[in-house]
């Protein structure tokens, strides 16, 4: 079949047909008033159209890959890396950079980023969002800080919940499994006349890796609970509004990991676990003005809470005055000394300066009248982190060819920590974006735009990002992309200001039972944000005869102006000295072959290269994933997936998911039983020598009950 | 007082229906043309422009509106005269006496036929319908969107009876239905689970599922799966239906052209109209990837494919 060729007239033709006068006119069309839902301001881009690499994981995805963290589903993603710090840290960066601080990706629940405020982490199983609500992943793989703020440096990861409208009636799910998984869920949905409301509580727990380096039971199991309420209400034809809360509370094991810095002191604490809280409300009011012109305005509030003290046993002397201006005056002098005091117990402090040899040989004097003595106290390595952002997003469509977005944002980061901020900091970000969307012709889509960025402590910084999409047919495009996208340095890479107060100290260092301790480590306070250039082509295609989604991009990216050092107290010379490169290919593929089976394969090739070798470590060279879903009938349906990366911070990784399921249904109500085996194929930690299993595989099962 | 209150409109409506009768008898005598009577029980600027549009097609026949109100029992009409009813109430007047002109019934329903009628079919009435045919609709999406299998249909209690109907148009199309029963609009549980296992949505034409309170929730999660609703009407295209077929005044002047050429006794008891267009929505066509349509040309593909089953 062919349909004619498309008229330019058309639009017109419509405006003419449902002009108000014509259609009241005519007796035979409905004149009941329908609002105008799918309004040129609401309607997204189709695939081919999108200004960049964009990969959807559906709910159908999410569900069949049985995964329990967000952080895994994003193995599905080419060119993703995902590791594991420990058993419930992930870390996790589009294409790299270094393992341990995984910071350039901008990760937002609707609309909401979950970025912390004041150490620019994610802390991926803290977020408070249970798999089983969320409708959908739209992970935009490149910056693009134009639509989604500085720190939208690598790729954005939007997770978009279900909608409460589309969520009504009762859910409840368990799992439990092997390596002590235990997790559960509930949540009631209803609906009323105008709103609709989902509330759900959900837990999690497992024992995270078996053993450590040494064979050693490895200390990084976790357990949480989450509550989550989301709400929406038409206020009339033209007016909504959505509202949430999320809450979540749990503990993070962490091995003991404080090593003396004196020599002879035995005595240690036993683990340094976290009790991690989030809390997060918002408000978003949307407005259409007209079905060409909407806008809304978002507030919301967040609060990371991280509570952390542990034991420390280290050597009186670890409190002296002297060694404290010792450190300050020159850090490499006083560690030399610091660790070897014995050593230089007979001959005196070090060669250095005058000033220098002088305080060493206090210190040392201290050492031999009894400061070797170990001493135990507590240490509150605590932060408390708030964020409150207010965001006003405009949508115009000024003809059928020519859309433009554009807002303001302003956004207040609150970071409190005795041991990282000696108090409080805090920073306020105002921010300006628009992008044009213009259809210059059937086939060409030019899309441009930019954002002004001013914070407090790091300054103002323009981006840019121009796209041209070109349209063989609406399902088949190819873009060509510029961008431009930086990073703030966040406050504890910026302004840390770190050292140890430590209480409850016995005995008592120098008659005082709270003591500071020598190591101080401050941030430069003048670090610039890293840039990054970008330079992305691409085709996105959709055999619809043939149910085949395809993408395939090329992509050559820069960063310079990158702060690489790794965060230590001790020596924290933090710059913008370094610089990396990442060029490669990436491919994805979605084909339902059938109504029952559908296959998924994506691949990326990335070549690193870093200025840093640490920005090196995170980086696959070859890395994808396969999958097969099918639908065997009578409820049961499969899902096979093969995920691997050849080098994830130097260690391979290869598994294999299967996930088997039967749906029983009971009257109304629907059970489903669920089987996943994950079975790992290599034989080697991941990511990080600590993150051994005793098995290499594993088994969970789970029962959900719908009505 | 009550038995005089009674009489007293029948005795009017007597005298009125012998005016007519007379009236019409004259003007049959002085004019070759037939008198074409067209009832309702409201005049709006909207029937106005129709039968002013319907006169003008029509010169030589006497077209008329009446209010439903002035109008005697069916009964007492002229035989010759070609009753048109243009709503409901108009209908529940013309059922009321067995007697009667030939009528035409215009804007109803398949659904509201089945309400107000059950499956009995009156006596010298022709229903047209004003709902586009389901077999239409269905050929119309296999037009448009050639991948398409499964076809998801939500019904209720109502539109129930129209299924077997729908999947018999199926079959030869090679498509599948899928239906759900959503009975409580406010529970969107059945709505889900189809649009898990359909690839498009086929929408019925009954106001209790399609309606301007369900259109948001409607269209908002059949696009954040990326799916096509189909139908049910022209306003629901406007507010985010990707296409539909439907026939306006100028397409039911010409059904009617038609018809009141032939014999009443040739009149069928029930037809779809076979002059229709074609709308979409073309920004909902462009975001869902689909190729901008020529609305007259697949109406004329469509028409084709009817002429020639």
């Amino acid at each position: 079949m062919s349909f004619g060729p498309p008229s330019p007239r058309s639009p017109l033709l419509l405006a003419l047909i449902f002009s108000p006068a014509l259609l009241a006119d005519d007796l035979f069309l409905d004149n009941e008033p329908l609002p105008q839902v799918l309004t040129a301001t609401r309607l997204k881009q189709s695939p081919a159209a999108v200004p960049g690499s964009m990969t959807v994981l559906d709910s159908e995805l999410i569900k069949a890959s049985g995964a329990r963290d967000i952080s895994e589903l994003l193995r599905l993603v080419p060119g993703m890396m995902v590791g594991n710090i420990n058993g419930n840290q992930a870390a996790v960066n589009y294409h790299g950079t270094n393992a341990s601080e995984a910071r350039r990706m901008q990760v937002l629940i609707d609309g909401r980023s979950v970025y912390r405020a004041g150490l620019a982490t994610v802390d991926w199983s803290d977020i408070p969002v249970a798999m089983e609500d969320i409708e959908r992943i739209e992970v935009f793989r490149g910056p693009n800080t134009v639509s989604y703020g500085a720190n939208a440096l690598m790729a954005v990861v939007n997770i978009i919940t279900r909608n409460p409208a589309d969520s009504h009636g009762t859910r409840m799910k368990v799992t439990r499994g092997q390596r002590g998984i235990n997790d559960f869920y509930a949540s009631q949905g209803t609906g009323w006349d105008g709103g609709d409301l989902r509330l759900s509580l959900s837990g999690q727990q497992d024992d995270g890796f078996d053993s450590d380096r040494t064979g050693a039971d490895y200390r990084d199991s976790r357990r949480l609970d989450r509550f989550n309420l989301a709400v929406s209400q038409t206020l009339n034809d033209s007016q909504s509004i959505d509202w949430q809360l999320n809450a979540k509370d749990g503990t993070n094991q962490r091995p003991y990991t404080y090593r003396p810095v004196f020599s002879g002191i035995t005595a240690a604490g036993n683990n340094s676990d976290v009790i991690a809280k989030d809390y997060a409300g918002s408000l978003r009011w949307n407005l259409d003005i007209n079905p060409e012109h909407s806008l809304y305005i978002q507030g919301s509030a967040q609060h990371w809470d991280r509570q952390r003290t542990w034991r420390a046993c280290d050597a009186e002397v670890s409190f002296s005055p002297e060694l404290t201006d010792l450190w300050q005056l020159n850090p490499n002098y006083a560690e030399r000394l610091a660790r070897n005091m014995e050593r230089y117990t007979g001959p005196g402090a070090p060669a250095g300066t005058a000033t220098e040899q002088a305080l060493g040989n206090q210190v040392l004097k201290q050492w031999k009248n009894g400061a070797r003595q170990t001493l135990c106290g507590d240490i509150d390595q605590s932060a408390r982190e708030s964020r409150y952002d207010l965001e006003l997003q405009d949508t115009l469509s000024l003809s059928d060819s020519l859309r433009l977005v554009s807002g303001m944002n302003y956004r207040y980061d609150r970071a409190d920590s005795e041991t990282y901020f000696n108090g409080t900091l805090d920073d306020t970000t105002w921010r300006t974006f628009g992008q044009l969307e213009w259809r210059a012709s059937e086939h060409w889509l030019l899309q441009g735009g930019a954002m002004f960025e001013d914070t407090q402590l790091t300054g103002s910084s323009l981006t840019p990002r121009v796209a041209i999409n070109y349209l063989i047919n609406p399902r088949h495009g190819l873009r060509a992309v510029y961008s431009e996208a930086i990073r703030s340095p966040d406050m504890f890479e910026n302004n840390v200001n770190w050292s140890y107060q430590v209480t409850n100290l016995r005995p008592s260092a120098y008659g005082q039972s709270s003591a500071r301790y020598f190591v101080k480590t401050r941030g430069p306070g003048d670090l610039d944000k890293e840039r990054m250039r970008s330079r992305e082509l691409g085709y996105n295609g959709f055999f619809a005869e043939l149910g085949l989604a395809v993408d395939v991009k090329l992509f050559y990216d820069e960063i310079t102006g990158m702060i690489s050092e790794p965060l230590r107290n001790n020596q924290y010379i933090a710059s913008n000295a370094n610089t990396s490169r990442f060029r490669g290919t990436e491919t994805q593929l979605d084909w339902r072959l059938s109504n029952a089976d559908r296959l998924r394969l994506t691949y990326a090739y990335v070549d690193a290269k870093a200025s840093n070798p640490l920005d090196q470590r995170q980086t696959a060279r070859n890395s994808g994933s396969a999958g097969w879903l099918r639908d065997w009938g009578q409820g049961w349906n499969s899902a096979l997936f093969y995920y691997g990366d050849d080098a994830l911070n130097g260690y391979r990784f290869e598994r294999v998911d299967t996930r088997i399921a039967k749906r029983i249904g009971l009257g109304k109500a629907s059970l489903e039983l669920a089987g996943v085996l994950q079975q790992r194929l290599d034989h080697q930690p991941t990511t990080f020598v600590d993150n051994n299993y005793d098995e290499r595989r594993v088994l969970y099962f789970s029962a959900e009950l719908e009505f | 007082m009550q038995p005089q209150s009674r009489k007293t409109p029948t005795l009017r409506r007597r005298l009125i229906g012998v005016c007519l009768a007379i009236g019409g008898l004259l003007w049959g005598l002085t004019a070759s043309g037939a008198d074409i009577l067209l009832t309702g029980a409201e005049d709006s600027p909207g029937v106005q422009t129709f039968i002013q549009a319907l006169s003008e097609r029509r010169p030589t026949d006497n077209v008329r509106f009446q209010p439903l109100a002035s109008l005697p029992v069916p009964g007492q009409l002229p035989s010759a005269t070609r009753l048109i009813l243009l709503d409901l109430p108009s209908l529940d007047w013309r059922l009321q006496d067995s007697q009667g002109p030939a009528t035409l019934v215009l804007r109803i329903s398949r659904l509201q036929a089945r309400q107000r009628l059950s499956n009995v079919l009156p006596a010298r009435l022709s229903l047209l319908w004003s709902d586009p045919p389901l077999q239409r609709q269905l050929r119309l999406t296999r037009l448009i969107l050639p991948q398409v299998r499964r076809v998801g249909v939500l019904y209720d209690r109502h539109s129930e009876f129209l299924l077997k109907e729908l999947r018999l148009a199926a079959l030869p199309l090679g498509l599948e239905i899928v239906t759900e029963r959503w009975d409580n609009t406010s529970d969107s549980r059945p709505l889900q689970a189809l649009l898990k296992n359909s690839d498009v949505l086929l929408a019925l034409e009954d106001p209790d599922l399609y309606n301007p309170k369900t259109a948001k929730n409607l269209l908002l999660s059949s696009y954040g799966r990326q799916m096509a609703l189909i139908g049910p009407n022209a306003g629901f295209v406007k507010a985010g239906s990707l296409a539909s077929t439907y026939s306006d005044q100028s397409d039911w002047l010409a059904v009617l052209d038609d018809l009141l050429d032939r014999p009443p006794a040739t009149w069928p008891r029930t037809l779809y109209p076979n002059h229709f267009k074609v709308l979409s929505n073309p920004q909902v066509a462009r975001s869902l990837g689909i190729e901008q349509m020529d609305e007259a040309s697949v109406a004329s593909q469509l028409t084709e494919g009817e002429s020639h089953p």
